[in-house]
């Protein structure tokens, strides 16, 4: 089965706004990366990653209200779309089943 | 604290990067994230952190998502157009440059075509702008004189019509005579600088209603009072070097010193009242004692006058108020044949006016015609060898097709290629013009400068000229080209047959020659009719005539000059007269024959001459005798159109018949008659004419030479003899003479420009046929290479060849000759109609025309044929 191919920041993004619910955009979807992975991340890099993201339609977006320390700009929110969630299903699986796989010897050395 | 972090703002360059680079569907959002994130850092780390984390964060924006715009197709194919622009270009230069001969034909044609266009453009234009830009111009009218029964309206009015007007026309804010003069010398006081000049009086109205910029003086007052003049720049500077000449004199014929009260700009070329001096209208009460102000019986077309009626008052509705001024002044004759009109002044330049350059519209629109046939002769020439090219072109096109190219870039590869075409026949078009541009106006009379040629308006007519001919040009080749299925296009094989009588390319070639043969028919008898005017027994003999002005007519001072004259050896006979036996502007008096009960009227040109009237102009005598110098004016010699008009058949019946002069009781009798002599130009009939002596009538001196074959020499010393008699004569004048011959040859300047005009135009149409008719030649001699190699080894002749190349161009040369002489024929007896004498139009012009054709026909294609036809059928049977 072909599946669109989601790269390993594409997926934490992806899970990201999953996680984030209706207040996922740019900003906020940064810094709850940075939050949960503990590294830096550049704001492009998840705009450039969103982007791609939504060409893939995993993910929806509309524009959202406008605040003042935007500077009077409006933000976009992003929405998992049911793709992206059937996508992040089957990498989910697809992981799941492929740790139940590993022999249990190698398994306990990885504990 | 928000306000206080409000305050601290991102570096305004790294916002405008962004602004600039970032795609616009996505700035607000980024910008909006980067300002949040901004704000954050102040507040964690400090301003100079925040700063340059958004620094950073723009700089790391540039990659590609951001920097591609929104609607990606639009982006690409305006890439791919630019490239595609230039692949059009290549391959049409490749084209172009693979098909030197052609190119070169199709250049060399369209850029005659152009030229001949531009040309024609210029002169249309030129013609068509004058008095255009006066502000009052809408509003500004000539009162023009109709006689009724003649059909014919004039320039001129009564001089009583500005008082008429004054007391009867409310409707006219302003009225504005003018009267013009010729001939007079004007000085300046204690220098010898005297000159002969046309003049006008006028009074302040004219410079209150025509715009005039003033470089002294004022319109309000100028020309107020009495002796008072306005000069132009020019004449300011012709007479005083200067133009601060306000208060400064000028004498007016010897008499009357005049005051300088205004000077104005010069003049545009483009106006029909070319005044440089203006005198104001007062000035002739002493100048011209004899000047009748409220004149209501005859009028001349010098005396013009003009109205500036009121804001939203239209000239139809006037109608009826010069129905009243006929009755109130004039005599009740009149009711029934005088009538006034109001002729606007956009219209002075086609009717004749005081500037005396005339334009005639039908002219105009025929020249126009001319020009768009030689534009369309080569585009058709264009078009033909284009589709010529079809085979050649047939394979390509076939590829490109199967690669995938669309029929539209197909299209627009073509119209590149007829583009480049145009645009460089533009360009030596214009060159060409520029070049010959001085020696045109000059040859035609038309004063057009080199600054018209790059006017805005004429470089607009140029673009849309480039425009209109690449399309008219290209868009048939271009169509019937990309057209073609690409399967037969590479499949080798022939044109589809169609059976048609003629092929579109044949029917271009007809059209082409169809023109040519109307211009080179009409060309040949306008240039008849023009020699016939020329050699054209006018019924007096108008060679080695000198005509001179005699500014002083007192009866004494003119019998002594005369006396000097003829005793010169080379001067045979001198009359005085108040004209020349043709002239332009002639006497007309109404005159009545009262023999029965309803009175013959015959409206007779009055000629007025002493006893050598008749000698020096050789006109004969058919009865009576001449007139002596000491007749009195009721003694008169008549024409036999007079007597025709009499009734009377026999010159000898007609001795001692009276008639009377207009309805007065005044009468003259006829002691003899002359054989017609042509009065007018040969554009119209000769009036019933009459001769007689009226001494204060001569303003002209007829002077015959002894021998009409001098040398210029010769004739240069009988006129500085006779200058030398002239000026101690009538000193302070200054000398002017004339040859009758020229003079005369004047009446005919229009035809003779269209006439060089039409030649000049069918020289470039026939040269632009010729020319694609070799174009045509060598490519169909160069297709059918292989076929005469094929029939020169089965044993034909180099003769049966060159017929066969060139029976099919014969064929389509006699079918233009077919339809171009019953449209010739039609156009030239149409404009033969302005003449009232005038030659037939003989079956032998088009016979010839049409030999001419098709000898020069065959002379271009057999160039052609003959070299294909010589060829060593090895060589073109060898190669594939």
């Amino acid at each position: 089965m072909k599946r669109t191919y989601l790269g390993e920041f594409e997926e934490i993004v992806l899970l990201t706004v999953a996680i984030m619910g209706d207040k996922a955009y740019g900003v906020s979807i940064t810094e709850e990366i940075e939050e949960q992975t503990g590294r830096s991340v550049s704001v492009s890099a998840v705009h450039a990653a969103l982007h791609r993201l939504e060409e893939k339609n995993m993910v929806s977006s509309y524009m959202g209200d406008a605040t003042a320390e935007r500077g009077g700009r409006r933000k976009r929110l992003f929405s998992v779309t049911a793709l992206g969630n059937r996508t992040l299903d089957e990498i989910r699986l697809l992981r799941n089943r492929l740790w139940d796989n590993i022999p249990l010897r190698i398994f306990s050395t990885l504990q | 604290m928000n306000q206080s972090s409000d305050k601290i703002k991102p570096p305004k360059w790294a916002d405008r990067l962004l602004e600039w680079f970032c795609a616009p569907h996505l700035l607000e959002e980024v910008q909006g994230d980067l300002y949040e994130r901004f704000q954050k850092n102040v507040r964690v780390f400090g301003e100079k952190i925040a700063r340059r984390e958004y620094v950073i964060g723009v700089l790391s924006f540039i990659r590609p998502f951001a920097l591609k715009r929104e609607k990606t197709e639009e982006v690409s194919t305006f890439f791919l157009i630019q490239i595609m622009i230039s692949s059009y270009f290549k391959i049409a230069l490749r084209n172009l440059f693979k098909n030197l001969r052609f190119t070169t034909i199709n250049i060399l044609g369209m850029t005659l075509g152009m030229a001949c266009a531009l040309i024609i453009f210029l002169i249309v234009r030129h013609e068509t702008s004058y008095d255009l830009t006066q502000s009052k111009g809408d509003r500004i009218y000539r009162v023009e004189t109709k006689n009724i029964k003649e059909d014919h309206t004039y320039a001129g009015t009564y001089t009583g019509m500005t008082r008429a007007l004054h007391a009867d026309l409310p409707e006219a804010e302003r009225i504005v005579p003018v009267l013009q003069y010729w001939g007079y010398t004007f000085s300046t006081p204690n220098t010898d600088k005297r000159f002969k000049e046309s003049f006008v009086f006028a009074d302040n109205n004219l410079v209150k209603t025509f715009d005039y910029q003033w470089l002294a003086g004022n319109a309000d007052k100028a020309l107020t009072q009495p002796n008072t003049v306005i000069l132009t720049r020019k004449y300011a500077e012709k007479y005083f070097g200067k133009t601060d000449v306000l208060g400064e004199t000028i004498r007016y014929d010897n008499k009357q010193d005049l005051m300088i009260t205004g000077v104005i700009e010069d003049y545009p070329t483009t106006t029909s009242f070319p005044f440089n001096m203006i005198i104001s209208f007062s000035t002739l009460k002493g100048t011209n004692p004899n000047f009748e102000f409220d004149k209501w019986n005859g009028w001349n077309d010098n005396h013009q006058v003009y109205v500036l009626l009121k804001e939203g008052v239209k000239a139809e509705q006037l109608e009826g108020r010069f129905k009243n001024i006929v009755k109130k002044y004039m005599d009740k004759e009149a009711v029934a044949d005088k009538e006034f009109l109001l002729n606007p002044l956009k219209e002075m330049h086609y009717s004749s006016n005081m500037g005396g350059r005339t334009a005639n519209i039908k002219l105009l629109r025929t020249l126009s015609l001319i020009g768009l046939l030689v534009l369309l002769i080569s585009c058709f020439n264009f078009i033909n060898l284009s589709t010529a090219q079809l085979f050649k072109r047939a394979k390509e096109v076939g590829v490109r097709k199967v690669i995938g190219s669309s029929r539209q870039s197909l299209i627009y590869q073509f119209l590149t290629e007829a583009g480049i075409i145009t645009g460089t026949a533009i360009v030596l078009a214009i060159l060409s013009t520029g070049i010959t541009l001085p020696s045109i106006t000059s040859i035609l009379d038309i004063p057009i400068h080199m600054a018209d040629l790059f006017a805005w308006k004429n470089l607009l007519f140029v673009l849309g000229l480039l425009l209109a001919t690449t399309l008219l040009a290209g868009i048939y080749p271009a169509m019937k080209l990309s057209g073609m299925t690409p399967m037969w296009a590479l499949n080798k094989n022939k044109m589809p047959q169609v059976r048609q009588v003629f092929s579109l390319r044949q029917a271009l070639v007809i059209v082409q020659f169809t023109v040519s043969l109307v211009l080179i028919s009409s060309a040949m008898l306008m240039d008849e009719q023009l020699s016939f005017f020329q050699k054209a027994d006018l019924g007096f003999n108008k060679d080695a005539i000198i005509t001179i002005s005699l500014p002083d007519n007192s009866p004494a001072k003119l019998q002594a000059f005369r006396n000097q004259l003829v005793s010169s050896s080379q001067i045979k006979d001198v009359s005085f007269s108040f004209n020349s036996a043709s002239a332009e502007s002639n006497w007309m008096q109404g005159t009545e024959i009262r023999n029965s009960e309803t009175p013959i009227q015959i409206k007779a040109q009055m000629k007025m001459g002493d006893s050598h009237f008749l000698d020096t102009y050789g006109i004969q005598l058919l009865a009576g005798r001449t007139l002596k110098d000491n007749d009195t004016n009721q003694v008169v010699l008549a024409n036999e159109i007079y007597l025709d008009k009499m009734g009377i058949k026999n010159p000898h019946d007609a001795i001692g018949k009276k008639f009377y002069f207009g309805n007065s009781e005044e009468y003259g009798t006829i002691v003899g008659v002359v054989k017609n002599f042509n009065v007018n130009s040969l554009h119209q009939k000769i009036d019933p004419t009459l001769i007689q002596v009226v001494p204060e009538h001569y303003y002209q001196g007829g002077i015959k030479l002894n021998n009409t074959n001098l040398s210029s020499d010769n004739i240069e010393a009988t006129v500085a003899h006779i200058e030398k008699l002239w000026t101690a004569t009538f000193p302070g004048q200054v000398f002017e003479y004339k040859f009758l011959d020229a003079e005369l040859g004047r009446a005919y300047q229009s035809e003779l420009r269209t006439a060089r005009l039409m030649q000049t135009a069918t020289f470039i149409a026939i040269l632009i046929a010729c020319l694609g008719l070799f174009g045509l030649a060598t490519f169909i001699a160069e297709q059918r290479t292989k076929e005469i190699g094929v029939r020169k080894v089965l044993g034909a002749s180099v003769t049966s060849i060159l017929v066969l190349l060139s029976k099919d161009f014969l064929k389509l040369v006699i079918v233009a000759i077919v339809i171009a002489t019953p449209v010739a024929w039609w156009a030239m007896d149409s404009w033969l109609q302005n003449f009232e004498f005038k030659i037939h139009i003989t079956w032998w012009v088009f016979v010839f025309t049409g030999l001419m054709m098709a000898t020069l026909a065959i002379v271009t294609v057999s160039f052609q044929s003959l070299k294909a036809a010589l060829i060593n059928p090895v060589k073109s049977l060898k190669t594939e």
